[in-house]
């Protein structure tokens, strides 16, 4: 199950993301379907076109089963698979 | 505490696992590519965690190219000489399984 308190280290592939903020005004509002993760970027889907967005500069809200969480891009620099083990303070 | 953590680690690694190769199959039919990827990512993080696939699983991916197959599309399965032979279509390796 995805929880707002896991979701540093769960699976993102899939979840349905919107841009809050960020550091480069041309993302914000971004919206869609993660479909790939690489360890600085989030690929999203909006309307059928791929948007690369970085993680590092943006703060992203996530739709979950039953609510959203807001999570900032910093806390996601990672490699998908090293994101698991990642340790945050 | 350290066991504990390393639970949790799992656990959460054998999630990410299934959602992947839920999404792989999703997306199947339309974006092939996303979904050898999507399997290439659950490989790895099977391997970095140190987490087994299950065996159903573990046969849905080429041991040579590593790309999802789906019976009947890009995988032919076989029964022959006592082994379950799944030949991948996209690059043509035969990976054979003794019967259980």
């Amino acid at each position: 199950m995805i929880t707002p308190r896991n979701i540093v280290h769960h699976e993102l592939i899939g979840l349905k993301v919107e841009v809050v903020s960020s550091t480069n005004p041309y993302l914000v509002g971004i919206k869609g379907k993660v479909v790939d993760e690489t360890r600085n970027m989030l690929v999203v889907e909006m309307d059928g076109e791929e948007k690369k967005v970085p993680k590092d500069c943006c703060t992203f809200l996530f739709e979950l089963d039953d609510c959203y969480v807001k999570v900032e891009g910093r806390l996601l620099v990672a490699r998908p698979e090293d994101r698991i083990s990642k340790k945050y303070r | 505490m350290r066991r504990r953590r390393r639970e949790v680690i799992k656990k959460i690694a054998n999630e990410r696992i299934q959602i992947l190769f839920r999404l792989a199959e999703e997306e199947f039919d339309k974006h092939p590519e996303r979904s050898h990827r999507y399997v290439s990512l659950a490989r790895k993080i099977s391997m970095r965690h140190r987490v087994r696939m299950p065996k159903w699983l573990k046969r849905r991916i080429c041991k040579g190219c590593g790309r999802f197959l789906v019976y009947g599309k890009n995988a032919r399965v076989r029964l022959k000489n006592r082994r379950t032979c799944i030949t991948c279509l996209e690059c043509g390796r035969v990976m054979r399984y003794p019967y259980k």
